[in-house]
Order: C-alpha cells, then structure tokens, then sequence
C-alpha cells in the first residue's frame, strides 16, 4: 500500500513543491483525507505559498518531540472543493530556526527519522488519514533521507536540465534503491510540442534511460509558472490540462498502480 | 509430598537454566561467526568507529546491503524479535538473529530478554 509519498529531486527549482501541494489537494479533492508536510526545514516555503495561519507549533517543534502532530496541523480543507481534508504541517521560516535545525547532529537525525516514522500510527493508523505528502529539500541531505526511509513510495521530479540528468540518475541507483523505494519520475516543463503524439515514445526512452517507471510527463505550462506556485490547480483551474495530469497521478497513487 | 514435588521441578529447571545458557552461547557464537566473515581484516577500523554510533539515514546508507535491510526493518518497529523481522524480510530467522545480533555488536541496535525472547530495538 502507498500511503506515504516523499516528492524529491536532485535539483532545486525542478517544481517539488508545485506538485507537492498539487498532488495532495487532487487526492484530497477526490475524497481522501491528506496531510502536508514542509520537510524543506532550510528554504521552507508551504507557509508562505499557502498563506495559512499558522498552527500551534512548527513541524520542527514534534521533530524536537516538543509537541505532539495534532498540535503542528492545520486544515485547509477550505482550498479544495469537495467532502476531502486537506491538511497541511509546515516548516518554521523563521532565520534562527534554519540556523538552528541546520545544526543538528546525527543523533537528532537519528530521533527525527523515528519521529517521522511514528506519524504512520499517529495520523494513518489513529486519525484517519489515507495519505502522508512530503516536500523535501533537493538533494542528499538528512532531512529528505529522513523522508524517503519514512516513506513508500518516492517521486523523483527532474526537468531534464543536463546539471540534473546525472545526479538524478545517481540518486535512482545509488540513494532510492539501496533503500529499496518504490520510485517514480516526474517529468517537468517538458519543452516538446507534440507531447501527446509522442507520448508513448518519450515515456519509453525515458524508462529505458532511467530505468525507473514513469509517474508524470508536464509540459512547460506557461500559466503554472506565472501563477507563481501560488494557484491550487484542483480547486482553481479544475479543467486545466496540468489538473487533469495530477488526476492521472492521483489515481495511480489510489489504485495502487505504482510498482 | 512436598518434598516429591521438590526433587521433581529442580531437575526441570535445572534443565530450562541449561538450555538459557545454550541458547545465549549459541547467539553469542553465531555473532562471532558473523563478525569474522564480515568485518575479517577490517576489525580495527570497525572499533574504532565504535564510540559515534547512531543508526541514522547516512549509517544506514553505508552498510553492506545485508546489514541495512534488517537494521531498515527493524528501524520500522518498535521491538522486535528476530522471527517477526525474518517475516518481514523473507529471510531464514537465524539469519536474522546473527545480523540482529551484529548491529547490536556494533552498537546500532540495543537488545534485551523478555522471558525466553529476545526483543531488539532502536534506542533513540
């Protein structure tokens, strides 16, 4: 079962956080109840994007076991249309908490991975949620490992850049299977103008050059790069090609078709 | 018949104290066997690398492979015991045991006796 999905890349600015939020406010849109969580703890950004008050305590704060989860959330149920719970568990922006969870040493790493792991029993198993999102920090760091090793599935996002092509390959070899992750490649702002036409031809070249299955293939939209990751495609724009692309990925997150 | 039931239960326990005993020489033997096939000549380095000792994302990147799906498994539970994480990885228990029982050699993994089990944890 994939419940709990880490949305990563090697490269900043390939679009994680873009897909991150959209990808949880279409499973929420159809239906399900889930949580959103910031793990990008040194450029956090859900808070801004989103706009939303600010909960009770920070996502750092149950990292540092100063509070429990239920305390961290906010519901946001409001941005998606339909009976769904969206909610969402941010990172604190603030400049002396980056500076002070950039510090951390590896026994506090060791405690954030369990942590991170124990909100399988508190919101999947004891609140009811259906599905865990994490926006990690691109490449190898402690807090997107963290994320990855709590997760079940990972979806790698990368926009074929040649800086990103290597490293992302690295990562599928070196990082998601050591772990034995499920993995999928997003694929971004696609530059192809017959993407559709040529579909089939470009997921197969992709497979065979990454060797991992396809999750998504975006083409570079222009109106989701001037809405500045500030729009919620599901409830803003529900028949713009890029929603009906996140659908296509929610449902195979809902039927279980990744492998 | 007091004392019938007396002479009766000391050799059973008597009994159930050797097989205790066994069963800690026979672990403890089965570590040995693991370290000196995988650690061989690099025993130096490994105790030296000792005192630093967590089970944190970077620690469990650079195992051997073997090592890192047990301590993966076992990073997920609680507790466990070597069956419940044999179950888990599809492998042979005592497999698990000797595995289990050298991350705890290593200092990754604390392991304690619940009766006759032996229960192994992350102690973060």
């Amino acid at each position: 079962m994939t419940e709990v999905i880490a949305v990563h890349s090697y490269k900043g600015g390939t679009g994680k956080t873009l897909m991150s939020i959209n990808l949880a406010a279409t499973l929420a849109k159809n239906g399900k109840k889930v949580c959103l969580f910031d793990l990008d703890f040194r450029a956090p950004s859900l808070f801004a994007l989103l706009k939303a008050k600010p909960a009770e305590c920070w996502l750092n704060d149950y990292l540092n076991n100063n509070c429990e989860i239920d305390k961290a959330i906010v519901d946001l149920s409001d941005r998606v249309p339909g009976q769904g719970r969206l909610y969402a568990c941010f990172a604190n922006p603030a400049t002396d908490a980056i500076r002070d969870i950039s510090s951390k040493d590896r026994k506090w790493e060791m405690r954030a991975l369990g942590r991170l792991l124990a909100l399988r029993e508190s919101l999947l198993r004891d609140k009811g949620f259906d599905y865990l999102i994490f926006d990690t920090s691109p490449g190898l760091q402690y807090s997107s490992i963290n994320a990855i090793v709590a997760s079940d599935f990972v979806a790698v996002t990368t926009t074929g850049d040649r800086s990103d092509i290597d490293g992302t390959k690295r990562m599928i070899t070196e990082l998601y299977n050591l772990f034995e992750k499920k993995t999928g490649l997003i694929f971004n702002k696609i530059l192809e103008p017959s993407l559709t036409a040529k579909k089939k031809e470009i997921e197969t070249k992709i497979n065979t050059e990454y060797q991992v299955p396809m999750f998504g293939l975006i083409p570079c939209y222009c109106d989701v790069l001037r809405a500045g990751g500030t729009l919620i495609f599901a409830q803003d724009k529900p028949d713009h090609p890029f929603t009906k692309i996140l659908f296509e990925m929610a449902k195979k997150i809902e039927n279980n078709d990744i492998t | 018949m007091i004392k019938n039931d007396i002479s009766n239960k000391k050799p059973l326990n008597i009994l159930e104290k050797i097989e205790e005993t066994l069963e800690k020489l026979n672990e403890k033997m089965e570590v040995m066997i693991e370290l000196q096939k995988s650690l061989g000549a690099n025993t130096q380095q490994n105790t030296s690398a000792l005192p630093d000792v967590s089970l944190d994302v970077m620690t469990l990147l650079s195992m051997p492979d073997h090592l890192r799906k047990t301590a993966m498994t076992l990073c997920r539970s609680k507790k466990a015991t070597a069956e419940e994480i044999s179950e888990k990885t599809q492998r042979a228990r005592a497999v698990e045991s000797a595995y289990l029982n050298q991350l705890v050699t290593m200092g990754y993994v604390k392991k304690e006796r619940e009766g006759r089990k032996a229960y192994f944890y992350v102690d973060r």
